[in-house]
């Protein structure tokens, strides 16, 4: 983070891949698309590919994570060891511990945990190619996968980052302005009340950059959901 | 929420397919698949709106299986013990299936020397608590077990096509195929018959159960099995 680089990431308002500074990659969402899952779902975000697979609800395990008035989410962001330029080592590590952590207690606040006591939900995402921002896109992987697997939710959470690029807030920030920018900050929210349920900071931002880099992710969240509906509506709204 | 998320619920609405926290427009009670919020209805899941019989319902597309009392289902053992099965329904939870509920006179500790894990029964739902777990019974009507033949499994929420309307589907598929067949509730499908037949009725409720939101299913069934 806060790399020091003598890149210019943006110039004249354009950054490295031709976006403006408040511009999506560009996003494919499929809803359902592996059979053994109760719901899946694959997504492309410029160049991230992630599948995100949702079992339950079921009987959780180990029992002493059972509660007794309502269900839990267990939400498990991996990365695959090819997703990345030097081999990852497969399996939980520090980074991913915390993303998967963080992505359950998001998923608490909207899946209606309470109609299944003791039971678990099981959000699985992997991560197939990474280029910056895969814990938003999992997470919004995971969303569509949740509603395809007919779970009970209040609503479906879109999460998306803004940052800082040369003195900049820009939105969604690529693999080289992750690398070599100022700030990362991805935000999730629930669009209906407009609730922030996951928030991070990476970096510095003035009060006033933070309040714009607020506003950019929470519209590029708009837009993303707008994508997701559209996803699950084509893969189920038009038939009957 | 922005104005333009709102118009697009809008329009989703009139289509009568809606996604979860999608506002449901009704004066009627709040049936299944909601859930209300300052006095209003919307949807929990992705699914096709209700409005008709009094009740805002949302039937999903998909999910797993919500057992209700008297419900006759199709159960798998999972799990034998001293005095109980427990029994796969394709719920949440693997439901008990305790000795005096199955009419035979089972020794302490020797359960599955009657039923041992894989074999199915033909069961019926006879207890759920608030807290989510069920009982399920064989003392009723035809319930037994079920020897030799096949369990396949459909989506729970497939299961009204599987039958189709007074039962057409499924007579259809019987008589064509010349099988046994004994739909649970469940989406668990018992199929007896000859090998060639069973895997051909097989067929059928694979197909049934990818293609469950189309319309003219039956056709297309009975064109399926005269091949």
């Amino acid at each position: 983070m806060a790399g020091q680089t003598d890149m210019e990431l943006i110039k004249d308002g354009v950054r490295l891949d031709g976006r403006k500074p408040d511009e999506l990659r560009e996003v494919k969402i499929t809803a359902g698309v592996l059979d053994n899952a109760d719901g899946s779902c694959y997504l492309e975000w410029g160049n991230n590919k992630i599948y995100a697979g949702v079992f339950g609800p079921m009987e959780c395990h180990p029992r002493h994570k059972q509660k007794a008035d309502r269900a839990i989410v267990q939400a498990r962001y991996t990365m695959a060891p090819f997703s990345v330029n030097d081999r990852k080592r497969p399996g939980l590590d520090r980074r991913s511990s915390e993303i998967s952590y963080i992505v359950s207690q998001a998923f608490e606040k909207v899946v209606m945990v309470e109609e299944f006591p003791k039971a678990s939900i099981r959000v699985d995402m992997q991560v197939v190619e990474a280029h910056a921002g895969t814990r938003c896109a999992a997470m919004t992987a995971a969303s569509v996968a949740l509603a395809d697997a007919g779970i009970p939710m209040r609503d479906m959470i879109p999460a998306c980052a803004s940052g800082k690029v040369n003195d900049v807030v820009v939105l969604d920030l690529n693999k080289e302005e992750d690398n070599y920018g100022q700030a990362d900050l991805p935000l999730a929210i629930i669009p209906s009340t407009g609730e922030v349920v996951l928030l991070q900071l990476d970096g510095h931002l003035t009060p006033e950059q933070f309040e714009e880099a607020m506003d950019l992710a929470t519209s590029g969240c708009m837009d993303l959901y707008k994508i997701m509906r559209d996803a699950l509506d084509k893969s189920y709204g038009g038939k009957k | 929420m922005s104005e333009e998320s709102k118009n697009n619920k809008k329009s989703e609405n009139s289509k009568g397919f809606v996604l979860p926290g999608d506002l449901l427009e009704t004066k009627s009670k709040p049936g299944k698949g909601i859930f209300r919020k300052d006095g209003r209805v919307y949807s929990s899941v992705v699914g096709y709106s209700n409005d008709r019989s009094g009740y805002m319902n949302v039937n999903a597309i998909k999910g797993r299986y919500n057992p209700k009392v008297g419900d006759k289902i199709v159960a798998i053992c999972a799990e034998t013990g001293p005095s109980v099965w427990r029994m796969d329904i394709g719920a949440a939870f693997n439901s008990t299936l305790h000795h005096s509920e199955s009419g035979w006179k089972v020794p302490f500790g020797d359960t599955a020397r009657f039923l041992s894990i894989g074999d199915a029964v033909w069961a019926e739902v006879f207890m759920v608590d608030a807290a989510g777990s069920h009982q399920i019974t064989l003392k009723k009507d035809d319930c037994r077990k079920l020897y030799s033949g096949t369990v396949v499994k459909v989506e729970p929420t497939a299961v009204p096509r599987v039958i189709g309307k007074q039962g057409s589907m499924i007579t259809a598929i019987r008589e064509k195929t010349n099988t046994r067949i004994q739909i649970g509730q469940n989406g668990f499908i018992w199929i007896d018959g000859k090998g060639e037949d069973i895997s051909k009725a097989q067929k059928a409720m694979e197909t049934i159960d990818r293609e469950a939101s189309s319309e003219g299913l039956t056709k297309k069934i009975e064109k399926l099995l005269e091949k």
